[in-house]
């Protein structure tokens, strides 16, 4: 084991990955020479070369396009959006192009691609550099959806989605970026899909993802200690595929589920999640679902603002609180 | 940007280049006359749009590309398909929703698509495909394949984002995709010149981009032909991307549901006068093919696309567990464990 | 809640006289309540009916919160409960930007969780048995579970037997199987009301039909024609005209399952139980019954079951008969309402019943028991099943159906 920063555990995966498979190329603006706005590509430039490690023009999409286009035909790229928010510059690409092709085409084309970006708030970005944006691919059939909370997630989930067969968008948030914590030495490949069940206890179950797996730990620990409200803690990790069995097992333990999302309240994650339970977990709720999200507004800006807008802490213990018995 | 005209003597082409030319010129526009006709007896549904008019530009490409190299086409791509050798039943097919179809009757008449003869996909939001072409082209560069990716479309689709990123990150990176608009003067229903200030929406535009580009006849099998040869070879041995502006006209509207009521008194008619069939045959009749020869191919294009016909009738419906196949990679459709 | 006494801030009320709905006289003893000064019985304030009570038994108010209302007339009861329960229920210390409160009337008459709700009927409880501890004294899951466990305690004399000294003992702890079994068999007999029956099988005409094509049967399909496919036909066959055994139990209803999925219970020694299903068994001959199950016991012996193979279980048998039992009162696995065990088959003196009087024979014959959910059917309806089991094994030409194969 060996400590990393999440940056670094960024870099480490893709070059992880680079070494271990020539076809792995790596795409995106100022990701070479510059090591990437978050400092999250330092090195692999100097690791593996101009030919493979490639800076573009502001182009989302002929950068998403190439990265398909190179996809269908034999290699296997990681494209970079430096901001999730600009998914939405190049989103024909990915909704309309890369997560239906192999369906249209009744199999005949496999994108085996990875988009990563940095998504959600917290750095003082404001509307359009801070969205959390992940249920956005979650809502498209044929993406693959994955959002670690850790070094160690961030490292395996890349490298699973490198070597998944099918196109998968890995939203890395920003302001974990500095965040440490042990790494597993050697290879480290995760699996995608699957939900981690990070603290147990019997009178609720909390599940979250990202940055918000970090607020819901911090939150569990003072239910417990200040309030005797123990808490089932689920970092869910991955959104497509959907990890039902873990979520469906854990909320059936205690009877109650919190979602905590970084998404703003309408069709965020939560209301899937929400809706799963209430049809296949039914008989085993003891009290209505609970959706701590962000309010349904663009993000503010201004410190004092945006720690208001995001569920904090404070929030999620004061809202567990109230809402279960 | 230059511009080619026909040469007279067209010594250059041999004679079997020249009749496989108007053999698949012949194939695309009976196919596409057949399209037209089962759709108003009811057995094409949905839209389509069909290059009658504009046969010489994909049939040019056709027998000029390396069966190796990848075709990327518009929604207006039946014809670019079939020229790359993509089983005729299986066009058909899928325009009449049948099993037989090449996407098994999942893609539809705009998203036609033979990896296996290099058609790799048919797609339909205006532009898009040009990146991918280059990514495809990205590909041949980084593995030293020496292959080509060559990329259609349409006047219209040098007014969208993508054309503009597409040929910037292809010359920059100096990738062997050979991009080649078919201009036919309309967009859609709007005559492109209503809509862009320069004379060749995509020539003019490619020098911006450092992209070299010529301006053909589209009607003219041999010059697309001479282009196509030119413009591959150059990428293929690492001379970078290129565009060619192939002047056309779309003898119908621009799809099922357009009776391009928008076009001037008279415009059709001297454009029938340009048809590339009908141009194709008198030069290869002037060249000493004998009439026997001409009507012999004429037959066999004409029986293959009734035997084609009568294959894709012949075929059932698509079996309903298709609805969730192929969504992954594994074959299924489950975002759930 | 009065004012008892000038330092006294809050009162217990201990017990309620009257039921929400009940009229109320004025002055008429209503409720006891506790402070750390005084224990004593408040009367009603007015006269009406009782429509809401908001503090239940046992629970804890300040001084001048409301306790209860007293409507007028029940009509009038009925249109007023939900303003003031609203009204009441808001609680003092909340956050000033949460929603207001849009929970329907709290208490303990209030609605039940569906997982609440389920437990009820699983253990066949009354609501107004249990005693909420949630919040305005919603019952909730771990007050029925709290409440099943200590209705299930034994007396406290008899609570410890003594127990076998350790010393000349050696643990063996359970494997995660075994626990498992255990909490699913636990969980089952005391959720399910078991009944047994039993019926005596003549299966001769079986007998017949294994000695006829036995020999030819094992060397063409490689292993032996025991008695459990044809007790497997008969049941799928007798299940078709009794559905209601062919059920999932579902607390308020039962379903009907339009498919016959025949679940045989295999015997992984310490490795527990498997229950794998031949699905749509209803649509199967004789033989080919023979021939999945034979499929399914090989493949769960060498863990080489599907997922599929071992799920949508409608009715289940067991096969005890190897071992020689007589009977065997096998568990139900819910949300199944029935369950058949086979038992040994042998040599038997019966007396039969002929045109000329009564004779005496040797028969082989053997037991088929069954438990059934009594809250899913009666005795009469389960026996009727087992009859027709008995009498198809008993005078179907098996021969025949052998020889037909699929036919069915």
């Amino acid at each position: 084991m060996a400590e990393l920063t999440y940056r670094d555990a960024v870099a480490a995966g893709i070059a992880q990955e680079m070494a271990r498979d020539e076809r792995v190329v790596f795409l995106g603006e100022d990701v070479a020479s510059a090591g990437g706005v978050f400092k999250a590509t330092v090195g692999l430039l100097e690791k593996f070369g101009p030919k493979r490690v490639r800076d573009c023009p502001i182009s989302e999409q002929a950068i998403i396009g190439a990265a398909m286009g190179a996809a269908m035909t034999g290699l296997r790229p990681i494209a970079e959006i430096m901001f999730s928010d600009f998914l939405a510059v190049c989103w024909d690409m990915v909704a309309n192009e890369i997560a239906k092709t192999r369906y249209m085409t009744n199999g005949q084309i496999a994108l085996p691609l990875v988009i990563r970006t940095a998504n959600g708030a917290g750095s003082r970005f404001g509307a359009q550099h801070s969205q959390a944006v992940e249920n956005w691919a979650m809502a498209v059939p044929g993406l693959k959806v994955v959002a670690p909370a850790t070094p160690a997630d961030v490292k395996g989930l890349i490298a699973a989605a490198v070597r998944d067969p099918d196109p998968v968008i890995v939203f890395e948030q920003k302001s974990l970026y500095s965040t440490k914590g042990e790494v597993p030495d050697g290879e480290h490949v995760d699996q995608l899909g699957k939900a981690k069940v990070l603290r147990s206890g019997k009178d609720c179950t909390v599940v979250a993802l990202a940055l918000m797996v970090h607020r819901a730990l911090e939150a569990a620990e003072i239910l417990e200690k200040e309030h005797g409200i123990a808490c089932t803690v689920v970092d869910l990790r991955s959104l497509v595929p959907l990890d039902t069995q873990t979520l469906l097992a854990e909320t059936a333990k205690t009877g109650r589920l919190v979602t905590i999302e970084e998404n703003p309240r309408l069709c965020g994650w939560g209301a899937e999640i929400a809706s799963i339970v209430a049809d296949e977990c039914f008989w085993d709720l003891d009290g209505p679902v609970v959706r701590i999200t962000t309010p349904h507004v663009p993000l503010p800006s201004a410190d004092q603002l945006e720690d208001n807008t995001l569920p904090s802490v404070a929030r999620i213990v004061r809202e567990i609180r109230e809402k279960i018995d | 940007m230059k511009r080619k005209k026909a040469a007279a003597g067209g010594e250059d082409i041999g004679r079997e280049t020249r009749l496989e030319l108007y053999r698949l010129q012949l194939e695309l526009r009976y196919c596409e006359k057949r399209a037209y006709d089962l759709f108003l007896q009811n057995l094409v549904k949905g839209t389509s749009h069909l290059s009658l008019g504009q046969e010489a530009i994909a049939a040019a490409f056709g027998v000029a590309m390396r069966s190796d190299d990848w075709t990327f086409c518009t929604y207006r791509g039946h014809a670019h398909t079939l020229a790359r050798g993509a089983s005729m039943a299986g066009v058909l097919g899928e325009l009449m929703g049948r099993q037989c179809g090449l996407l098994g009757g999942k893609g539809g008449s705009m998203h036609l698509t033979d990896v296996s003869k290099g058609a790799m996909g048919s797609y339909a939001i205006i532009g898009a495909h040009l990146p991918v072409a280059a990514g495809a082209a990205w590909s041949a560069q980084y593995r030293g394949t020496e292959q080509v990716a060559v990329c259609f479309f349409g006047d219209g689709t040098t007014n969208i984002g993508a054309f503009h990123e597409a040929l910037n990150f292809a010359a920059v990176w100096k990738l062997p995709v050979v991009y080649v608009c078919e201009n036919n003067l309309y967009m859609e229903y709007t005559a492109i010149h209503t809509v862009t200030a320069v004379d060749h929406p995509a020539a003019d535009r490619a020098a911006a981009y450092g992209l070299e580009s010529v301006i053909v006849d589209g009607n003219d099998a041999d010059e697309v032909y001479r282009a196509a040869v030119q413009y591959m070879d150059r990428a293929r041995k690492g001379g970078g991307p290129a565009l060619i502006e192939a002047k056309t006209y779309r003898h119908s509207g621009h799809s099922r549901a357009d009776p391009a009521k928008y076009r001037p008194e008279g415009e059709l008619e001297k454009w029938l006068e340009h048809d590339p069939i009908k141009l194709y045959r008198e030069r290869l009749a002037k060249l000493g093919v004998a009439e026997a020869t001409l009507k012999d191919i004429e037959t066999d294009a004409m029986r293959k696309v009734d035997e084609a016909t009568a294959a894709a009738k012949a075929s059932p419906v698509p079996a309903l567990d298709g609805i969730e196949r192929n969504v992954w990679a594994d074959g299924g459709a489950a975002w759930r464990n | 809640m009065p004012q008892l006494g000038e330092t006294v801030a809050e009162g217990t009320v201990t017990r309620w006289y009257k039921k929400v709905g009940d009229a109320v006289r004025a002055d008429e003893a209503l409720f006891d309540v506790e402070t750390d000064k005084v224990s004593t019985e408040i009367p009603a304030p007015a006269s009406g009916v009782l429509s809401e009570i908001l503090v239940v038994e046992g629970a804890t108010a300040k001084v001048g919160a409301r306790l209860a209302v007293i409507s007028e007339s029940a009509q009038a009861a009925q249109a007023a409960a939900p303003a003031q329960a609203a009204a009441a229920a808001i609680p003092a210390e909340r956050a000033p930007e949460a929603p207001p409160d849009r929970r329907g009337t709290a208490g303990a008459a209030g609605r039940l969780s569906p997982v609440v709700s389920r437990l009820i009927a699983e253990h066949g409880l009354n609501p107004s048995e249990l005693r909420g501890t949630g919040r305005d004294g919603r019952i909730t899951r771990e007050d029925v579970l709290a409440h099943v466990a200590r209705r299930a305690q034994p007396p406290a004399a008899s609570r410890q037997p003594p127990v076998a000294s350790l010393a000349d003992a050696e643990v063996a702890p359970l494997n995660s199987v075994r626990k498992r079994t255990a909490e699913h068999m636990a969980k089952a007999w005391a959720a399910v009301p078991h009944v047994l029956q039993v019926v005596e099988v003549d299966f001769s005409k079986v007998d017949e039909a294994r000695r006829a094509a036995g020999a030819p049967w094992k060397a063409r399909e490689g292993f032996s024609l025991t008695y459990l496919p044809f007790i497997a036909w008969a049941v799928t066959r007798a299940l078709g005209s009794h559905p209601r055994l062919n059920a999932s139990f579902g607390g308020d209803h039962l379903v009907l399952h339009r498919r016959v999925n025949l679940g045989i219970a295999v015997d992984l020694g310490l490795d527990g139980l498997l229950v794998p299903v031949v699905k749509d068994a209803a649509a199967k001959s004789p033989a080919e019954l023979a021939r999945a199950i034979h499929d399914l016991a090989g493949r769960a012996r060498a863990g080489k079951l599907k997922p599929d193979d071992v799920t949508e279980c409608t009715y289940t048998i067991t096969n005890n008969g190897a071992y020689g039992t007589l009977i065997t009162a096998p568990i139900i696995s819910p949300p199944q309402v029935a369950i058949l065990s086979t038992d040994a088959v042998r040599k038997r003196v019966v007396v039969i019943a002929t045109d000329q009087g009564d004779t005496i024979a040797v028969r082989a014959v053997g037991m088929l028991a069954q438990t059934f959910d009594h809250r899913a059917v009666d005795g009469a309806y389960a026996a009727a099943f087992l009859n027709e089991v008995k009498t198809t094994i008993e005078s179907r030409d098996w021969a025949q159906e052998l020889a037909g194969d699929s036919e069915g």
